[in-house]
This record gives structure tokens, sequence and C-alpha cells, in this order.
């Protein structure tokens, strides 16, 4: 018998093909709409909801739809003296709204356009002598900066300005019995979590570390019957982990121990062909974040009408190589 | 980024049909709320700026963390405000306007519960609080588990409060036992428990990161494995047990005749990465018609004292040699078990053995059979048969995962033929096998022949480390690229017939392979292109035979 399986049932109605020009006109309109209630509430992530919006127009085609000039001016007016940035004008210097920028800039080759040495600096200064990044000066730690820290210095070239060798030995005290990695030592395996620490291992050079065949089995096992992937056991499926999941799956080089079709089929009913844009599961409402993630959890898939992706920056393929950023996936 | 399940409020937001009076309702209240939000905001700001750290920014922060929690910025007002208080006021004030936080932060998290900033916040406070009160802590867990027994949030706050209260690990494996009790399939509490175990009940024979790492991480003690010398290519080749970065974190050391070689070390790729394989090319060639001594000496700079060496002879007559370092039967692919430990085993075995004859098309009594399998016989001689069968089960049970087990059944089946195989054999055959993938491949490294005909792979990447290989066959196998071939310089006879190569151009990659001369692509989707061969030969010069046909002239 057992526990019976979470899952969502995918109704009949739901789409089978991709409304690729909606999701470019919901994600257009995102941004015109600021006296919007949603908007104006979630102005404490701005930076990341930017990044999620830039990244999707550019692998969908359309990123000249954006008004580049207005964007870097925003992410200039958020940097701070600490050279750390906030996620909108006024609020704190984060590690999250760090990367996020330099992602945005680096879509846009732009990254002169900031002071660089001061963002290093910043991210320089969050390291802790057990190899551990603060998000931010109030100390809290957990491996997603760890990944926000590593990424951000490898798209500005400057890897070198931190202590490689601890940062991956605190990850790796991260990593638990069933091949995965939480927040700290001692946290439970999540899929969000495993994809920082992957990726993290992926820009230093260090997958080796990881047991790709126990990890990538605890990954596969996040397939549900709907065909949608969860972020723990037991839990609902989210078209944000066919990001997570997939991604860290492709970067241990067993994305073909899922079912590509029925994960296909789950993403794709998660658009909503009212208003563009995916939501977490079907019939839910759709946002920025999961639009990104469903378009780029295609893009992985092997979907032609959109940019193929790099799993570990989750931004275009094109993008990381032309800024000369390659790496050795397992 | 990641981990932005601090966007609760975009999860789970089911999308409801509303008549337009519904929604313009919705308008106004929500136009409301967000007047009231965005002066509140702006008040808060107001107060930071002018430095006013007191109990009405306290008031203003809260009334909208309360309804946006993961507004982080006003979070770090409220610790600037904490701070400011520990300053400029005495103990017992800021002790109560700190138990007042608690109430506060305990009221949010009932309301989001998995709020990333208002748990740091708690933990801020208890960090820096006159008198923390650690018990009522764990209450405040055991209340919240109750409610959710797997928000990783109060995990971890459980996990911090632990640690400062200094509660005994007995009491907390205690606590995962009951919630297991409630709920059996709680992998919250297994995890914790997987955490707690190995902290309660050392194993005294081992230090404790030993335990870590080579039981539940599966690593092997570093070790030279094989080294392979030749004076023909005038190239060593060490085989370690753990992958290394020669320069980074480790030296390696060849000697000949006692005198140490420059020259830089590679991997197989030729790629800047961590490696078991290490090749160094010589500059000179090895002295011939006399007996030549080679040794490598591993050091790993964190701990000089750790230091070993391997050597061998090369035979005034030898064109090349090797040794093979000696290992347990059955050590290389699995942990060695302590008898009480396999019998332990044996007797689990035994029971979902049982299990399984009442529920035969049970993944997860498949599943354990499997494992349980694998750990016991180590060699995989013992239960052959039934492992197969087990895997052929869980394919026809779990379709959707089919890849993994055929992956996973290719493993086994490596294992057991490297297990059973003379570890100096030069020539192997996996001939219809079924595999679909390549495995433990650097344990090939000294094999100057494999038949890998009639399987099912579509990769052969990791071939790059059969540094002897002279010999190949592919034929039959679902290959749309020949990606690894490249390093194979040895390499003289190709088949890869009936494969799925799509151009000759797929085959050029081998254009540096000065020692391939006979090539067979028969049945590959190339052929369909009559000049073919043509192609072949002009890009590939050093080919004799192509398809069995003698390619006589190289064409201009």
């Amino acid at each position: 018998m057992g526990t019976p399986v979470k899952d969502v049932t995918i109704p009949d109605s739901a789409l089978r093909s991709l409304i690729l020009q909606k999701h470019c006109d919901y994600i257009a309109s995102y941004g015109t709409k600021k006296d919007d209630y949603e908007y104006c509430i979630t102005e404490y992530l701005r930076m990341s909801g930017m990044y999620w919006g830039l990244t999707v127009m550019d692998m969908m085609g359309q990123l000249d739809r954006m008004n580049k000039d207005e964007v870097i001016q925003f992410i200039q007016q958020c940097q701070h003296e600490c050279g750390g940035i906030g996620a909108s004008v006024g609020h704190d210097p984060h590690l999250l709204y760090t990367l996020s920028a330099v992602q945005i800039l680096t879509l846009y080759d732009a990254t002169d356009t900031i002071n660089v040495d001061k963002v290093v600096d910043y991210v320089k200064n969050l390291q802790q002598d057990d190899g551990s990044f603060y998000g931010d000066k109030w100390g809290e730690v957990d491996t997603r900066f760890s990944f926000c820290a590593v990424a951000c210095l490898a798209l500005l070239k400057r890897l070198d300005a931190i202590d490689i060798e601890h940062a991956v030995e605190f990850v790796l005290t991260c990593m638990n019995f069933d091949g995965g990695f939480g927040c700290r030592p001692g946290s439970e395996s999540h899929s969000g979590q495993i994809y920082c620490c992957v990726g993290m291992l992926a820009i230093v050079g260090q997958l080796h570390h990881i047991n790709a065949d126990l990890l990538g089995w605890w990954l596969c096992e996040r397939q549900l019957p709907s065909g949608g992937l969860n972020g723990r056991p037991e839990k609902l499926p989210d078209v944000c982990y066919s990001w997570w999941v997939l991604a860290s799956l492709k970067i241990i080089g067993k994305i073909h121990w899922i079912d590509k079709a029925k994960l296909t089929k789950f993403i794709l009913a998660c658009q909503d062909d009212e208003t563009g844009g995916f939501a977490d599961r079907p019939g839910d409402m759709v946002d920025p974040f999961h639009t990104l993630f469903g378009i780029a959890g295609l893009s992985l898939l092997g979907e032609d009408k959109i940019k193929p992706v790099n799993p570990v920056f989750c931004m275009p393929e094109e993008v990381i190589r032309g800024n000369g950023i390659q790496l050795e996936l397992l | 980024m990641p981990g932005d399940k601090l966007l609760s409020k975009w999860h789970g937001r089911l999308k409801v049909k509303t008549t337009a009076e519904q929604q313009e309702a919705k308008r106004k209240e929500r136009e409301k709320k967000l007047k009231l939000y965005n002066a509140g905001t702006k008040a808060a700001f107001k107060k930071r700026e002018n430095g006013e750290y007191d109990e009405e920014g306290l008031k203003i922060t809260g009334e909208i963390l309360a309804v946006n929690p993961d507004f982080y910025t006003l979070w770090n007002f409220r610790k600037e405000i904490f701070v400011n208080f520990l300053q400029t006021r005495g103990t017992d004030e800021v002790q109560k306007i700190m138990e007042n936080e608690l109430y506060f932060l305990e009221s949010c998290l009932k309301v989001n519960p998995k709020s990333y900033g208002t748990w740091h916040h708690r933990t801020f406070i208890m960090e820096n609080m006159p008198k923390p009160d650690w018990d009522r802590e764990l209450q405040l867990c055991n209340t919240f588990l109750d409610y959710d027994e797997r928000n990783f949030h109060c995990w971890d706050y459980r996990r911090f409060v632990v640690m400062m209260a200094e509660v005994s690990l007995d009491d907390e494996l205690g606590f995962t036992t009951q919630k297991i009790t409630t709920n059996f399939s709680n992998y919250s509490s297994w995890h914790y428990r997987s955490k707690l175990l190995p902290m309660l009940h050392p194993d005294p024979t081992q230090p404790a990161w030993v335990q870590e790492d080579v039981i539940l991480k599966g690593k092997k003690k570093q070790q030279i494995s094989c080294i392979h010398a030749s004076r023909k290519t005038k190239r060593i080749t060490v085989l370690l047990t753990r992958p290394i970065m020669v320069g980074r974190g480790n030296s390696l050391i060849l000697s000949i005749h006692g005198k140490s070689v420059a020259g830089q070390w590679k991997t197989p790729t030729g790629s800047s990465s961590f490696s078991v394989l290490w090749i160094k090319d010589l500059t000179e060639s090895i002295p011939e018609e006399k007996e030549v001594s080679v040794s490598v000496t591993l050091i790993p700079d964190i701990d000089k004292d750790t230091q070993f060496s391997q050597g061998l002879q090369i035979d005034a007559d030898q064109e090349e040699a090797w040794v093979m370092a000696d290992f347990k039967s059955g050590s290389r692919f699995s942990n060695e078990l302590s008898a009480a430990t396999s019998s332990t085993l044996e007797t689990e075995l035994e029971s979902i053995k049982e299990l399984h004859g009442v529920e035969p098309d049970n993944k997860w009594v498949l599943l354990t059979m499997f494992s349980l399998m694998m750990a016991i016989d180590r060699t995989h001689s013992m239960y052959k048969l039934e492992i197969r069968e087990c895997i052929d089960q869980l394919i026809k049970v779990d379709l959707k995962r089919e890849a993994y087990y055929r992956d996973t059944k290719s493993k086994f089946i490596l294992q057991s033929i490297l297990e059973t195989q003379d570890k100096n054999a030069r020539e192997m055959s996996l001939k219809d096998e079924g595999l679909t993938a390549l495995y433990h491949t650097e344990w090939m490294l000294l094999l100057t022949s494999i038949d890998l005909s009639n399987n099912a792979l579509s990769t052969v990447k990791s071939l790059s480390n059969l540094r002897c290989l002279k010999c190949l066959c592919l034929d039959n196998n679902h290959l749309k690229d020949l990606d690894g071939l490249q390093h194979c310089h040895q390499l003289c006879e190709l088949s890869v017939k009936i494969n799925d190569l799509n151009s000759a151009e797929d085959l050029y990659i081998l254009e540096n392979n000065k020692c391939l001369v006979k090539i067979n692509v028969y049945g590959n989707p190339l052929c369909r292109y009559k000049d073919h061969t043509t192609k072949i030969k002009k890009n590939i010069p050093s080919l004799l035979s192509i398809d069995d046909n003698k390619c006589t002239s190289a064409p201009s």
C-alpha cells in the first residue's frame, strides 16, 4: 500500500503546444503596469524579477522589446557604496540581487556600466572562514549564496578573488546520504539547493565530488505520474522544479533518466492561453518566475523555438559562450 | 535566483473565474491596501534615513512585514533598531522588547511558515537576547513541525536550537522516532536520522570523517592503481583511485632511474580538470636495450607525510611495461562490510524476498532487493541472474525511469565482468550485453582490443580512457558521433557498422589519429552518399582500408 502519491491531473483541455508570442506579450506588458498591486508588493525582489523577464525574453528572441537604457540606469541606482546591489532603489544590498544584476548586465554586455571592482569586493567580503557565504552583512548562511557568489564572480571573470577550495569544502559539508544538498550542514536535500550546489561545483570545475548515479536517481525520482517534477519527496509537482531538477540532471549528465515527453506535456499544460505566461501547476495563476523556468525547462528538453539555455547560469548559451565561459559538465 | 520560494506569493494560487463586479470590488480593495502599504513603506524608509531607531519603527515595519514577510530591507531596519536598543537601553527593557518580538515573529510564522527572512530574524533575536529561553524555542519547533512535518526552515531552525541549547542527540533521535511513528513516510525525519545515527554510534575503528567519506559518499582511499610505460609512444600513464588535479593540491613526481623528469601532466582529454588518469609525454626517449626503472610519487600539498610511490621496471627487450596494484576481489566497486553487517543484510534480504512473493510488482520492494543483493554480493557473482531479473522487472513496473534502470544494469554488468577478468588482460568482449552506458573505463586502461558490438550505446566519450586501444568494434549501436575516440592515439582498426552516423564529417574528429589504418562504416546513414569513402580518406589520410575496400592511393 504505502503513502498515496501527491500529484495533479492534467485536464483534457490543457494546452499541448507552445504559445510563444503570448508569453512574450505577457512579459513585455508586465513591467508597464507599475501601479499594479502585485507589481508594487513584489518590489523587494524587483532585480530578480527583471532578470527573469529579460532572460526569458532573450531566450524567446525578443529582448529588443525591453528598454535597455532604463534597465541599466535602474541597476546603477541600486548599487550601494559597499559595492553590493539591492533589489530596488533604496533597498539594501544582497547577494541574491547582486547576482541578478550581474546576469542582466551580462545579457546586455554592459557589466562596465557599474563599478565591477566594488561588486567583487562586496562578494569577497561576504565569504566566511569556513568557506561559506553570508547573503548580506546580517549573517544568513545558505548554499544558495555560495552559488550566487561564484556565479557572479565567474560572469565578471574574477573567480580568483575568493577562496575557492574553502568554498567547495563548505558546499561539500552540506551533502547528504541521498547525494543531494541542503541549505546548511545538516539540512535536508532540496532540488533548489541541489541546483545551487551542483551549479557551484560546475563553475569551479569540481563536479567529481558528486556521486552522479546516486544523486541522479534521487533527481529522476522527482518525476510524478503527471510527468511534472517535485522538489522533494512527497511534494506536489511545480514548473520551477522542471528547471532546478532538469538543469541539475543536465549538469551531471543524466538528463535522459527522466521521461522527456511526459515532462514536456506537464510544462505545456501550465501555460495560460488567456494571459500568456506559465503557472506553477495547470490551472494556477501565471507569473514571470514560472514563465522563465517553464521556457528554460522546455529549452533543455530540446524545444527548437527557444534558444538553447546554459544549465548552470540559466541564461542563453550564446551569451555564456560569448562571454568566454566554457564549463565541463559530466 | 534559485530557492526563491521567497516567492510564496507566487505558488499555488488557483485561478478562479470572477464576475466583472467581483473584479471591481477586488480592485478597489487592493487599491486601498496598496495605499496603506506604500504609505507605510515610505514612512519606514524615512525613519531609517533619519536614524530614528524606536518603537514606532517597529510598529510601522511590523504592519508591513505581517503581510509581506519577504521585504528583507525592513527586517534589516528592525535589526538595526534592536542593535540600537542593545546599546542604549537597560537589559530588562531590551529583554522585554525582544520577548515581544518573538511573539510577533510567531504570529508572522503562523501566516507564512516558509519565509526565509522571518526565520533568520528569529535566529538573530535569539542570538542577541539577554536571556534567551531555548526550551521555549524547542517547543515552538515541535508545534510548527506538528503543523507541517516537512517544513525545512523549521527543521533547520530546530538544529540551530538543539546546538545552542545542547539538547542531547539521543533526545533528538527519540523525536524523529516519534515523528516516524505518526507518519512512516516522513523524509525529513529519516534525513535527520541519517545525520544523528553516525554521531550517536561512531564506528570505533574509524575516525568520523572516514566514515562519512567512505560509507556515505563511497569514497576510496587514495592509491596508485596502475602505472603504464611505453617506449614506443614515450608516454607514462598513471591511474589513481581518487580524482586529483595535478598542481592544485597535489604534486605528481615521475622519476626515471631515480632522476625526476620534467614535463607537464595531462588528462586523457587534455582538459584542465580533476581526473584519475594522468599522462606524461616524455621529451626524450626511454633508453633502449637496457633495464629502466620508473617510479611515480603522489604528494598531497596539505599533508606531505601521506605521500606514496609506486614503481616499475621496463626490461631491455620490452616495448611497454606496467604494474597493476593488487586489489581484493570485490573491493574496487563496493564498500567492505563486516561479517555482522553482511549477516544482517542477508536476513533483511530473506524477509524482503518474502514480501516480493506477495507483491511481485512493487517497485520499492524490487529496489530494496536490488540494493541488498548489490551490497552483500560484492563480486556480483552470487546473485548474478537475480540482479538482472530484478532490474528487468523494475523497467516493466516503472517505465518512466527505464533509462536509469538500463544504465544501472550496464554498470552492474561492467562491474561483474571487470571483477572476474584478469587484471592484466589486454582484450575484452562486451558483445551483446545490452549496454546503454559505459562505466569504469579507467579500469580498461590496458586493453588493446575491445568488442562492444550489439549494444545500445549512444556515446563513447569515456573510451578516451583506453590509452592502449588498437582494435575497437562498435558495430550495431546507436552512435551519432565518435567523440572520445580522438584521444585513443593508438587506435588502428575501428569498426562502427550499423550505427547512426549521419555524414562523413562525423568521422573527421579522427583526423589526427595517426595510427588508424582501417575503418568500417557500413550500414550507417552516411553511406547513402556515394562519395563517402573518398571524403573519409581525404580527411583521414592514414587509412588504408575503408569498408573492407583497400584505398590504394591518396586522392589529390
